[in-house]
Protein backbone atom coordinates (compact mmCIF):
# COMPACT_ATOMS: atom_id res chain seq x y z
CA UNK A 1 0.00 0.00 0.00
CA UNK A 2 2.73 2.21 1.34
CA UNK A 3 4.71 1.68 -2.22
CA UNK A 4 1.49 2.40 -4.04
CA UNK A 5 0.97 5.35 -2.73
CA UNK A 6 4.76 6.56 -3.20
CA UNK A 7 4.68 5.57 -6.47
CA UNK A 8 1.25 7.84 -7.28
CA UNK A 9 3.19 10.55 -5.50
CA UNK A 10 5.99 10.24 -8.13
CA UNK A 11 4.24 10.22 -10.58
CA UNK A 12 2.05 13.21 -9.44
CA UNK A 13 5.30 15.12 -8.63
CA UNK A 14 7.12 14.41 -11.83
CA UNK A 15 4.04 16.23 -13.60
CA UNK A 16 4.84 19.11 -11.77
CA UNK A 17 8.28 18.78 -11.84
CA UNK A 18 8.34 18.55 -15.92
CA UNK A 19 6.28 21.70 -16.24
CA UNK A 20 9.38 23.74 -14.88
CA UNK A 21 13.13 23.93 -16.30
CA UNK A 22 14.42 25.10 -12.94
CA UNK A 23 14.12 22.20 -11.12
CA UNK A 24 15.15 22.56 -7.35
CA UNK A 25 13.51 26.64 -7.22
CA UNK A 26 10.58 26.29 -4.99
CA UNK A 27 7.87 28.15 -6.40
CA UNK A 28 4.36 29.19 -4.60
CA UNK A 29 2.54 26.36 -6.01
CA UNK A 30 5.03 23.96 -5.93
CA UNK A 31 5.94 24.90 -2.14
CA UNK A 32 1.85 24.47 -1.54
CA UNK A 33 2.32 20.90 -3.37
CA UNK A 34 5.19 19.89 -1.40
CA UNK A 35 3.70 21.41 2.19
CA UNK A 36 0.68 18.76 1.72
CA UNK A 37 3.14 16.09 1.09
CA UNK A 38 4.97 16.93 4.31
CA UNK A 39 1.79 17.38 6.11
CA UNK A 40 0.45 14.13 4.85
CA UNK A 41 3.87 12.00 6.58
CA UNK A 42 3.00 14.12 9.81
CA UNK A 43 -0.10 12.96 9.81
CA UNK A 44 1.11 9.55 9.40
CA UNK A 45 3.22 10.19 12.41
CA UNK A 46 0.34 11.76 14.74
CA UNK A 47 -1.42 8.64 13.22
CA UNK A 48 1.23 5.90 14.59
CA UNK A 49 1.75 7.61 17.91
CA UNK A 50 -1.75 7.25 18.65
CA UNK A 51 -1.36 3.61 17.94
CA UNK A 52 1.76 3.06 19.74
CA UNK A 53 0.67 4.73 22.83
CA UNK A 54 -2.93 3.06 22.62
CA UNK A 55 -3.06 0.71 25.61
CA UNK A 56 -5.28 -1.92 22.99
CA UNK A 57 -2.49 -2.24 20.60
CA UNK A 58 -0.85 -5.59 20.97
CA UNK A 59 2.37 -5.89 21.34
CA UNK A 60 3.61 -6.89 18.23
CA UNK A 61 1.14 -4.31 16.45
CA UNK A 62 2.94 -1.83 17.82
CA UNK A 63 6.61 -2.91 17.35
CA UNK A 64 4.86 -3.17 13.66
CA UNK A 65 3.85 0.34 13.70
CA UNK A 66 7.52 1.70 15.60
CA UNK A 67 9.44 -0.05 12.41
CA UNK A 68 6.69 1.90 9.79
CA UNK A 69 7.44 5.24 11.84
CA UNK A 70 11.11 5.00 11.73
CA UNK A 71 11.00 5.07 7.75
CA UNK A 72 9.40 8.45 8.06
CA UNK A 73 12.05 9.89 9.42
CA UNK A 74 16.19 10.70 7.95
CA UNK A 75 18.76 9.06 10.08
CA UNK A 76 19.91 10.17 13.31
CA UNK A 77 16.61 12.25 14.10
CA UNK A 78 16.28 12.97 17.35
CA UNK A 79 13.11 14.06 19.77
CA UNK A 80 14.32 16.50 22.13
CA UNK A 81 11.98 16.93 24.78
CA UNK A 82 11.20 19.65 28.05
CA UNK A 83 8.16 20.46 30.26
CA UNK A 84 7.17 23.49 31.70
CA UNK A 85 8.70 22.43 35.20
CA UNK A 86 12.12 21.35 33.59
CA UNK A 87 14.01 24.28 30.74
CA UNK A 88 16.50 21.89 30.27
CA UNK A 89 15.91 19.75 26.60
CA UNK A 90 16.41 15.90 27.13
CA UNK A 91 17.28 14.27 23.61
CA UNK A 92 15.79 10.64 23.15
CA UNK A 93 16.74 8.51 19.60
CA UNK A 94 13.40 8.15 17.81
CA UNK A 95 13.24 4.40 18.22
CA UNK A 96 13.86 5.22 22.34
CA UNK A 97 11.21 7.93 22.58
CA UNK A 98 8.55 5.50 20.73
CA UNK A 99 9.32 2.83 22.89
CA UNK A 100 8.99 4.74 25.77
CA UNK A 101 6.15 5.62 24.80
CA UNK A 102 4.62 2.44 24.46
CA UNK A 103 6.02 1.29 27.79
CA UNK A 104 4.30 3.95 29.73
CA UNK A 105 3.03 2.61 32.80
CA UNK A 106 -0.83 3.55 32.75
CA UNK A 107 -3.88 1.38 32.32
CA UNK A 108 -5.01 3.77 29.68
CA UNK A 109 -3.45 6.45 27.60
CA UNK A 110 -5.66 8.24 24.99
CA UNK A 111 -3.96 10.63 22.43
CA UNK A 112 -5.49 13.37 20.58
CA UNK A 113 -4.24 15.53 18.22
CA UNK A 114 -5.08 19.46 17.77
CA UNK A 115 -7.20 20.54 14.23
CA UNK A 116 -4.26 22.93 13.99
CA UNK A 117 -0.73 22.54 11.68
CA UNK A 118 1.32 25.64 11.70
CA UNK A 119 4.07 24.88 8.26
CA UNK A 120 6.89 27.41 7.90
CA UNK A 121 8.47 28.57 4.99
CA UNK A 122 11.16 26.06 3.29
CA UNK A 123 14.47 27.25 3.44
CA UNK A 124 17.52 26.07 1.56
CA UNK A 125 20.44 24.25 3.09
CA UNK A 126 23.62 24.56 1.69
CA UNK A 127 23.48 20.66 1.19
CA UNK A 128 20.58 21.93 -1.84
CA UNK A 129 17.86 20.23 0.54
CA UNK A 130 14.90 22.65 1.99
CA UNK A 131 14.31 22.37 5.27
CA UNK A 132 10.82 23.52 7.33
CA UNK A 133 9.07 22.77 10.70
CA UNK A 134 5.51 22.19 10.60
CA UNK A 135 4.11 22.26 14.11
CA UNK A 136 1.10 20.57 15.65
CA UNK A 137 -0.31 19.80 19.17
CA UNK A 138 -0.76 16.75 21.06
CA UNK A 139 -2.89 16.11 23.95
CA UNK A 140 -2.18 12.98 26.15
CA UNK A 141 -3.77 11.52 28.81
CA UNK A 142 -2.98 9.11 31.32
CA UNK A 143 -5.17 6.39 33.61
CA UNK A 144 -3.44 4.55 35.50
CA UNK A 145 -4.79 1.24 37.20
CA UNK A 146 -5.91 3.57 40.70
CA UNK A 147 -7.51 5.88 38.47
CA UNK A 148 -5.36 8.84 38.83
CA UNK A 149 -5.18 10.75 35.58
CA UNK A 150 -2.03 12.70 33.88
CA UNK A 151 -2.64 15.30 31.36
CA UNK A 152 -0.32 17.39 29.29
CA UNK A 153 -0.75 19.41 26.10
CA UNK A 154 2.64 19.42 23.89
CA UNK A 155 3.84 21.47 20.92
CA UNK A 156 5.69 19.22 18.68
CA UNK A 157 7.84 20.94 16.36
CA UNK A 158 8.79 18.53 12.84
CA UNK A 159 11.48 19.36 11.18
CA UNK A 160 10.64 18.39 7.31
CA UNK A 161 13.70 17.70 5.17
CA UNK A 162 12.80 17.97 1.19
CA UNK A 163 14.89 16.84 -1.49
CA UNK A 164 14.77 16.97 -5.57
CA UNK A 165 15.61 12.84 -6.30
CA UNK A 166 15.32 10.85 -9.63
CA UNK A 167 14.30 7.51 -10.43
CA UNK A 168 14.27 5.51 -13.71
CA UNK A 169 10.34 4.10 -14.79
CA UNK A 170 10.44 2.16 -17.43
CA UNK A 171 13.49 3.50 -19.15
CA UNK A 172 12.40 7.28 -18.48
CA UNK A 173 14.10 9.22 -15.56
CA UNK A 174 11.94 10.93 -13.58
CA UNK A 175 12.32 13.60 -11.01
CA UNK A 176 10.16 14.05 -7.39
CA UNK A 177 10.63 15.60 -4.14
CA UNK A 178 11.03 13.01 -1.41
CA UNK A 179 10.11 14.33 2.16
CA UNK A 180 11.86 12.75 5.42
CA UNK A 181 11.08 13.96 8.89
CA UNK A 182 14.16 15.03 10.96
CA UNK A 183 14.63 16.10 14.69
CA UNK A 184 11.43 16.83 16.66
CA UNK A 185 11.37 19.70 19.55
CA UNK A 186 8.72 18.30 21.65
CA UNK A 187 7.75 21.44 24.53
CA UNK A 188 4.63 20.99 27.27
CA UNK A 189 2.64 23.82 27.19
CA UNK A 190 -0.44 25.56 28.80
CA UNK A 191 -3.08 26.50 26.03
CA UNK A 192 -5.43 27.64 28.38
CA UNK A 193 -6.20 28.84 32.26
CA UNK B 1 -16.75 25.77 10.98
CA UNK B 2 -13.81 27.06 9.73
CA UNK B 3 -15.26 30.52 8.73
CA UNK B 4 -16.30 30.68 12.84
CA UNK B 5 -13.11 29.77 13.82
CA UNK B 6 -11.67 32.68 11.46
CA UNK B 7 -14.05 34.83 12.68
CA UNK B 8 -12.54 33.89 16.43
CA UNK B 9 -9.02 34.20 15.42
CA UNK B 10 -9.81 38.25 13.77
CA UNK B 11 -11.26 38.83 16.90
CA UNK B 12 -7.94 37.71 18.68
CA UNK B 13 -6.39 40.53 16.19
CA UNK B 14 -8.18 43.10 17.80
CA UNK B 15 -6.19 44.03 21.18
CA UNK B 16 -8.40 45.00 23.86
CA UNK B 17 -11.37 43.74 22.53
CA UNK B 18 -11.64 41.26 24.64
CA UNK B 19 -9.68 40.29 27.79
CA UNK B 20 -7.64 37.01 27.54
CA UNK B 21 -9.87 35.38 31.02
CA UNK B 22 -13.16 35.55 28.85
CA UNK B 23 -11.56 34.92 25.23
CA UNK B 24 -10.40 31.14 27.33
CA UNK B 25 -13.35 30.14 28.10
CA UNK B 26 -15.29 31.46 25.04
CA UNK B 27 -13.28 29.70 23.03
CA UNK B 28 -11.34 27.39 24.56
CA UNK B 29 -7.88 25.71 23.99
CA UNK B 30 -7.67 25.20 19.94
CA UNK B 31 -8.41 28.74 19.20
CA UNK B 32 -6.14 30.25 21.70
CA UNK B 33 -3.07 27.40 19.70
CA UNK B 34 -4.10 29.43 16.38
CA UNK B 35 -3.67 32.89 17.80
CA UNK B 36 -0.34 32.22 19.43
CA UNK B 37 2.94 33.00 17.57
CA UNK B 38 4.07 29.51 17.28
CA UNK B 39 7.13 29.91 15.20
CA UNK B 40 9.61 32.33 14.76
CA UNK B 41 8.65 32.11 10.99
CA UNK B 42 5.31 32.72 11.46
CA UNK B 43 6.59 36.32 14.00
CA UNK B 44 8.49 37.13 10.61
CA UNK B 45 5.25 36.53 8.55
CA UNK B 46 2.68 38.55 11.17
CA UNK B 47 5.50 41.31 11.57
CA UNK B 48 4.98 41.59 7.57
CA UNK B 49 1.39 40.43 7.05
CA UNK B 50 2.52 37.57 4.85
CA UNK B 51 -0.04 35.38 6.38
CA UNK B 52 -3.90 34.79 6.09
CA UNK B 53 -5.56 34.56 10.57
CA UNK B 54 -5.34 30.86 9.53
CA UNK B 55 -1.68 30.46 8.71
CA UNK B 56 -2.27 30.53 5.20
CA UNK B 57 0.90 32.02 3.36
CA UNK B 58 0.54 34.87 0.97
CA UNK B 59 2.82 35.05 -1.33
CA UNK B 60 3.88 38.48 -3.72
CA UNK B 61 0.89 39.31 -5.80
CA UNK B 62 -1.74 37.54 -3.35
CA UNK B 63 -4.31 40.62 -2.63
CA UNK B 64 -3.94 40.59 0.87
CA UNK B 65 0.31 40.46 0.91
CA UNK B 66 1.52 43.08 3.20
CA UNK B 67 -1.96 44.25 3.47
CA UNK B 68 -1.71 47.81 6.00
CA UNK B 69 -4.49 47.02 7.92
CA UNK B 70 -3.81 43.48 8.59
CA UNK B 71 -0.47 44.07 9.32
CA UNK B 72 -1.49 47.18 11.99
CA UNK B 73 -3.64 44.36 13.97
CA UNK B 74 -0.81 41.92 13.50
CA UNK B 75 1.96 44.30 15.17
CA UNK B 76 -0.53 44.59 17.53
CA UNK B 77 -0.38 41.27 19.26
CA UNK B 78 3.55 40.89 18.62
CA UNK B 79 4.42 42.27 22.14
CA UNK B 80 4.67 40.53 25.57
CA UNK B 81 1.92 42.48 27.29
CA UNK B 82 3.17 41.76 30.75
CA UNK B 83 6.23 43.81 29.84
CA UNK B 84 5.79 47.12 31.62
CA UNK B 85 9.18 48.49 29.96
CA UNK B 86 7.27 48.29 26.83
CA UNK B 87 4.90 51.22 26.98
CA UNK B 88 2.05 52.10 24.80
CA UNK B 89 3.59 55.78 23.15
CA UNK B 90 6.90 53.30 22.71
CA UNK B 91 5.00 50.49 20.77
CA UNK B 92 2.88 52.69 18.89
CA UNK B 93 6.03 55.00 18.21
CA UNK B 94 7.04 51.66 16.96
CA UNK B 95 4.26 50.63 14.71
CA UNK B 96 3.97 54.04 13.28
CA UNK B 97 7.65 54.03 12.09
CA UNK B 98 6.98 50.43 10.16
CA UNK B 99 4.25 50.65 8.93
CA UNK B 100 5.10 54.43 7.29
CA UNK B 101 3.50 54.84 3.68
CA UNK B 102 6.39 56.09 2.50
CA UNK B 103 8.89 53.90 3.51
CA UNK B 104 7.14 50.78 5.29
CA UNK B 105 10.04 48.67 7.20
CA UNK B 106 9.59 44.85 6.72
CA UNK B 107 11.54 41.90 7.92
CA UNK B 108 13.65 39.86 6.29
CA UNK B 109 15.29 36.35 7.10
CA UNK B 110 17.89 36.93 4.84
CA UNK B 111 18.45 39.93 5.59
CA UNK B 112 21.10 40.52 8.18
CA UNK B 113 21.30 42.59 11.06
CA UNK B 114 19.86 39.94 13.85
CA UNK B 115 21.16 37.26 15.60
CA UNK B 116 20.74 34.56 18.27
CA UNK B 117 21.51 33.98 21.59
CA UNK B 118 21.39 30.65 23.10
CA UNK B 119 21.85 30.00 26.54
CA UNK B 120 23.02 26.55 27.19
CA UNK B 121 24.12 24.42 29.65
CA UNK B 122 28.11 22.86 29.48
CA UNK B 123 30.12 20.30 31.90
CA UNK B 124 33.08 22.45 31.84
CA UNK B 125 35.73 20.81 33.88
CA UNK B 126 33.70 18.61 35.73
CA UNK B 127 31.08 21.57 36.99
CA UNK B 128 28.04 22.40 35.58
CA UNK B 129 28.33 25.42 33.31
CA UNK B 130 26.23 28.20 31.81
CA UNK B 131 27.79 28.65 27.59
CA UNK B 132 25.89 31.64 25.97
CA UNK B 133 26.26 31.02 22.33
CA UNK B 134 25.41 33.65 19.55
CA UNK B 135 24.36 32.67 15.84
CA UNK B 136 23.63 34.77 12.76
CA UNK B 137 22.95 33.05 9.48
CA UNK B 138 25.58 32.95 6.86
CA UNK B 139 24.75 32.24 3.35
CA UNK B 140 26.72 29.43 1.45
CA UNK B 141 26.11 27.68 -2.09
CA UNK B 142 22.59 29.68 -2.30
CA UNK B 143 21.33 28.09 0.93
CA UNK B 144 21.62 29.15 4.49
CA UNK B 145 23.18 27.80 7.90
CA UNK B 146 23.37 29.27 11.36
CA UNK B 147 26.95 29.92 12.62
CA UNK B 148 28.33 30.27 15.70
CA UNK B 149 30.18 33.94 16.16
CA UNK B 150 30.67 34.20 19.75
CA UNK B 151 30.15 33.17 23.35
CA UNK B 152 29.92 34.13 26.36
CA UNK B 153 31.20 32.16 29.74
CA UNK B 154 31.99 33.95 32.75
CA UNK B 155 34.96 31.57 33.63
CA UNK B 156 36.67 33.12 30.61
CA UNK B 157 36.03 36.76 30.89
CA UNK B 158 37.29 36.56 34.55
CA UNK B 159 40.48 35.04 33.11
CA UNK B 160 41.19 38.55 31.29
CA UNK B 161 39.53 40.83 33.81
CA UNK B 162 42.74 42.97 34.40
CA UNK B 163 42.66 43.09 30.47
CA UNK B 164 42.57 47.44 30.03
CA UNK B 165 43.21 48.05 33.36
CA UNK B 166 45.72 50.76 34.41
CA UNK B 167 48.79 49.51 35.69
CA UNK B 168 52.42 49.77 35.90
CA UNK B 169 52.84 46.36 34.38
CA UNK B 170 54.96 46.52 30.68
CA UNK B 171 58.36 45.60 29.55
CA UNK B 172 60.40 48.74 29.52
CA UNK B 173 61.36 49.97 26.24
CA UNK B 174 64.85 49.17 26.35
CA UNK B 175 64.13 45.15 27.25
CA UNK B 176 65.36 44.09 23.84
CA UNK B 177 69.37 44.94 24.98
CA UNK B 178 68.85 42.39 27.66
CA UNK B 179 68.27 39.71 25.68
CA UNK B 180 63.98 40.10 27.02
CA UNK B 181 65.36 38.26 29.90
CA UNK B 182 62.61 40.45 31.92
CA UNK B 183 60.34 38.02 30.61
CA UNK B 184 60.57 35.93 33.57
CA UNK B 185 58.36 38.80 35.64
CA UNK B 186 55.66 38.79 32.80
CA UNK B 187 54.72 35.26 33.33
CA UNK B 188 55.52 35.27 36.71
CA UNK B 189 51.75 35.87 37.47
CA UNK B 190 48.76 33.98 35.87
CA UNK B 191 46.34 37.00 36.98
CA UNK B 192 48.41 40.17 35.11
CA UNK B 193 49.78 38.22 32.18
CA UNK B 194 47.10 40.21 29.90
CA UNK B 195 48.43 43.91 30.56
CA UNK B 196 51.41 43.03 28.69
CA UNK B 197 49.95 42.59 25.41
CA UNK B 198 49.12 45.16 23.08
CA UNK B 199 46.61 47.57 23.06
CA UNK B 200 44.37 46.65 20.72
CA UNK B 201 44.66 43.12 21.79
CA UNK B 202 41.10 41.17 22.38
CA UNK B 203 40.82 37.71 23.72
CA UNK B 204 38.95 35.72 21.11
CA UNK B 205 36.87 33.75 23.53
CA UNK B 206 35.17 31.43 20.64
CA UNK B 207 38.62 29.88 19.84
CA UNK B 208 39.12 29.31 23.80
CA UNK B 209 35.79 27.54 23.79
CA UNK B 210 36.40 25.45 20.64
CA UNK B 211 39.70 24.91 22.07
CA UNK B 212 38.77 23.82 25.41
CA UNK B 213 36.19 21.47 23.86
CA UNK B 214 38.46 19.76 22.06
CA UNK B 215 40.91 18.99 24.73
CA UNK B 216 37.62 17.49 25.88
CA UNK B 217 37.11 19.99 29.20
CA UNK B 218 33.88 20.98 27.86
CA UNK B 219 31.10 18.87 27.47
CA UNK B 220 27.75 19.79 26.02
CA UNK B 221 25.13 19.21 27.99
CA UNK B 222 21.34 20.91 27.11
CA UNK B 223 19.91 24.10 25.19
CA UNK B 224 17.59 26.06 28.33
CA UNK B 225 16.88 29.60 26.22
CA UNK B 226 16.37 31.11 22.88
CA UNK B 227 16.00 34.28 22.39
CA UNK B 228 16.66 36.52 19.24
CA UNK B 229 18.10 40.43 18.45
CA UNK B 230 16.75 42.55 16.09
CA UNK B 231 18.55 45.51 14.45
CA UNK B 232 16.66 45.14 11.14
CA UNK B 233 14.37 48.29 11.46
CA UNK B 234 16.23 51.72 11.29
CA UNK B 235 16.25 53.64 14.57
CA UNK B 236 15.01 50.49 16.73
CA UNK B 237 16.16 47.37 18.17
CA UNK B 238 14.14 44.82 19.44
CA UNK B 239 14.60 41.36 21.54
CA UNK B 240 12.20 38.22 20.55
CA UNK B 241 11.38 35.74 23.08
CA UNK B 242 8.93 32.44 23.33
CA UNK B 243 6.20 33.13 25.92
CA UNK B 244 5.33 29.52 27.16
CA UNK B 245 2.11 30.20 29.16
CA UNK B 246 -1.55 30.18 29.00
CA UNK B 247 -3.77 32.81 26.74
CA UNK B 248 -3.33 34.14 23.46
CA UNK B 249 -0.52 36.62 24.53
CA UNK B 250 2.03 33.52 24.36
CA UNK B 251 4.99 32.34 21.68
CA UNK B 252 6.94 34.34 20.37
CA UNK B 253 6.71 38.14 21.36
CA UNK B 254 8.55 41.14 20.93
CA UNK B 255 10.39 41.24 24.65
CA UNK B 256 12.24 44.40 24.97
CA UNK B 257 11.96 47.69 22.54
CA UNK B 258 14.57 50.68 22.08
CA UNK B 259 14.80 53.38 20.08
CA UNK B 260 18.29 53.66 19.09
CA UNK B 261 21.29 55.93 17.19
CA UNK B 262 24.43 54.48 15.84
CA UNK B 263 26.27 54.79 19.13
CA UNK B 264 23.82 53.19 21.21
CA UNK B 265 23.72 50.28 18.88
CA UNK B 266 27.54 49.78 19.11
CA UNK B 267 27.40 49.87 22.66
CA UNK B 268 24.06 47.53 23.24
CA UNK B 269 25.73 44.92 20.63
CA UNK B 270 28.85 45.23 23.19
CA UNK B 271 26.28 45.14 26.39
CA UNK B 272 24.37 41.67 25.00
CA UNK B 273 28.36 40.17 23.84
CA UNK B 274 29.28 41.14 27.68
CA UNK B 275 31.78 42.84 26.27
Amino acid sequence: MMKIKAFFLILAFSAIGSQLAAQDVLSPSRKQAIDSLALEKVRDLSKYISIIGNKDTPWSEANRVIERTLELFADGAMMGVSSINREEVNYYGVREYLERLMALNYDRVNIQWYNIQYISDLERQPDGKYVGVITIYQRFEGVTKEGLKYVDVTKKDVTVYVERKTTQISGRIIGFWDVMLGDIRVTETKPGN
Amino acid sequence: MHKFRLLLISLALLPGLLPAQSFNSLLGDESILHAQTKQVNQFFRRFNAEESTSGDRYFPGDKDYRNSDLRKRYLGILFDNQNASITDPLKLSFIEDVMRPAQPHFLDFHGGQWFTEVLTEFTYMGKKTPVTIYMKLEEENQGYKWVITNVYLSSFHEMFHNLGKDDQRFLHPMSHELDFMNLVRVFKDKAYVEQYTASDYHPDYLTLFLYEFKKGNLVFNTVKDVKFHFFQVPGWYFELSEFNRPGTNAGWLISGLMKINDNDKELLLKYLYHE
